[in-house]
């Protein structure tokens, strides 16, 4: 019985977390659509000075999120993303980065 | 005599005819609007310019300038460092974050003269310079060509402006990036005179300085010398018509009076359209230790008194202005976009009667940068400006359809409004009368 339990607390465990890890694409999308694509262009193609972050890797677009949402400067334009990343929740992060790492165009 | 099973026929069919008729018919002209793509898969467009004939020469920001010519061929032109495929190499030319190849312009007198002039970042007149972001950059600069008569090479490269500033490394502030405002829109006024917008480049002396062409809207001869009846206060440059703005991207002549006027991007507050007058101040003056500020971030004050976070945009423009009323020469704005700052990249004038009540009115295109609870407003604004240039008597937005980032317009020679947008396009957008 008590292994059982232990199987079932697992299973839950990483169902969960991994649900939480692979984030949701089309909430990203819609979280997405909210003021990202006015700097980084429809799906994160890029635009102006603005670099492309579509196809990027969830590991790196989540780490880059994380990075700006604790107030840490990695680019020139860190000021404007810091702006925008400190209301992130983890799992928008997540989120965010399903969509973009969908976006292969 | 009528019985009365006709008569309540006819009632039946007049109640249905006003029931389908349209409620608000149009009785003041408004034209109908349309849009279509005319080029894709571009990479940053940012200018265009066309001949009487109908071919469009295109800029595109960090690969050089292309023809499409009217029956469709496109012929890459003037290329820049690494671009491929182009008719001409230019390895000084490059691009960095805003900066790159911008403005074009074709001479009144191209169907004889064959010119065509250009404005982009260049290293080749960094000299001893841009060794850092505090001392003099000259890497912009506006170039004069010769198009062959196929539209498919040029020749004759001269320089005619060659010390317009540059930004060369980062800084602490928003787009704190290498190449940040440069201006270079280029316009031939109906002076047969070309005007040449430029930017701060994040630097806080620039605006005001008499000697740094920064900030200023240029207006100089073909061959980049100042036009006589420039007015500069005493002892500025002769090749200054005004100085003292921040990021001059948009200006066009007016029909009628032919008078200037500049679409002028703001920091989080204020876009602006302004009237010019020769020798005027635009206001914007980012330099620390002025204007009741201390010292600002790496000596430019333009984002402050919080650059780092959104906060109510009246606050921002209290403390840093747009058009500073200190100036006696100041140029006031005849529009500040109800207070917000959301990229005003571009104008032009709309002309032709296809635009109806619209004709003489100003497109501003916005990009749409929505920071600090700001929306971002991606659209194309038809303002209509008072006789004076000191007010607008209405701004509507054109239902164009289109959501982008309207970086560059310019009139056709068919009297459509064409739009360069980031996303990669350029958009015709037609007009006909009701």
């Amino acid at each position: 019985m008590k292994s059982h339990i232990i199987i079932l607390a697992n299973l839950l465990f990483f169902t969960f977390s991994n649900t939480a890890y692979s984030g949701d694409i089309n909430a990203g999308e819609a979280r997405y659509s909210q003021n990202c694509g006015n700097c980084h262009g429809p799906a994160g193609m890029g635009l102006a000075s603005y670099p492309k972050i579509a196809g990027k890797e969830v590991a790196y677009l989540k780490d880059r999120l994380n990075t700006y949402r604790a107030g840490t400067k990695i680019g020139p334009n860190s000021s404007l993303m810091i702006m925008m990343a400190m209301p992130l929740t983890d799992d928008e992060i997540a989120n965010l980065a399903a969509y973009l790492n969908a976006q292969t165009k | 005599m009528l019985n009365k099973s006709k008569l309540l026929s006819a009632a039946i069919v007049s109640v249905a005819a006003f029931a389908t008729a349209p409620i608000h018919a149009d009785t003041m002209g408004t034209p109908n609007i349309s849009a279509m793509s005319v080029m894709n898969g571009l990479e940053n467009p940012w200018d265009m310019a066309f001949t009487s004939g109908g071919d469009m020469f295109v800029t595109e920001k960090c690969k050089g300038l292309s023809v499409k010519t009217s029956s469709g061929a496109v012929n890459k032109l003037v290329g820049m460092k690494d671009a491929k495929g182009y008719a001409s190499g230019n390895s000084d030319l490059f691009c960095s974050g805003q900066a790159g190849m911008m403005g074009v312009a074709l001479d009144p007198n191209f169907n004889k003269n064959r010119r065509v002039y250009v404005a982009s970042t260049s290293n080749k007149y960094h000299g001893s310079g841009c060794k850092d972001n505090f001392s003099k950059c000259d890497g912009n600069i506006i170039m004069r060509f010769e198009v062959s008569k196929d539209l498919k090479s040029v020749s004759n490269r001269v320089d005619i402006v060659k010390d317009i500033q540059y930004k060369p490394f980062e800084s602490d502030h928003p787009f704190g990036g290498p190449g940040a405002h440069n201006g270079n829109r280029l316009r031939f006024g109906p002076d047969g005179y070309l005007w040449a917008t430029t930017g701060d480049r994040h630097r806080g002396v620039v605006p005001q300085s008499p000697t740094l062409l920064g900030g200023n809207v240029l207006r100089i001869d073909t061959d980049g010398k100042a036009h006589p009846g420039n007015k500069p206060p005493k002892g500025f440059d002769k090749r200054m018509y005004t100085y003292g703005h921040r990021n001059v991207q948009g200006i066009d002549f007016r029909p009628g009076d032919g008078r200037a006027f500049t679409a002028e991007h703001g920091p989080w507050q204020n876009d602006e359209i302004t009237a010019l007058v020769n020798g005027g101040n635009g206001g914007w003056d980012p330099r620390p230790n002025v204007g009741g500020r201390g010292d600002c971030p790496d000596k430019y004050c333009g984002y402050m008194p919080n650059q780092k976070e959104g906060m109510l945009p009246a606050a921002r423009a209290s403390f840093m202005p747009m058009s500073d009323t200190r100036f006696k020469d100041l140029m006031p704005p005849a529009w500040n976009n109800n207070g917000l700052s959301q990229g005003t990249g571009s104008a032009a004038f709309l002309k032709g009667s296809n635009w109806g009540y619209w004709e003489g009115r100003m497109a501003v295109g916005i990009m749409g940068i929505g920071f600090g609870g700001t929306p971002s407003g991606m659209r194309i604004d038809v303002v209509d400006i008072a006789k004076d240039g000191q007010s607008i008597k209405s701004v509507i937005h054109m239902p164009t359809g289109l959501t982008k980032r309207f970086r560059g317009l310019r009139l056709g020679p068919d009297n459509a409004l064409y739009a360069a947008v980031d996303e990669g396009e350029i958009y015709k957008i037609t007009a006909e009368k009701p």
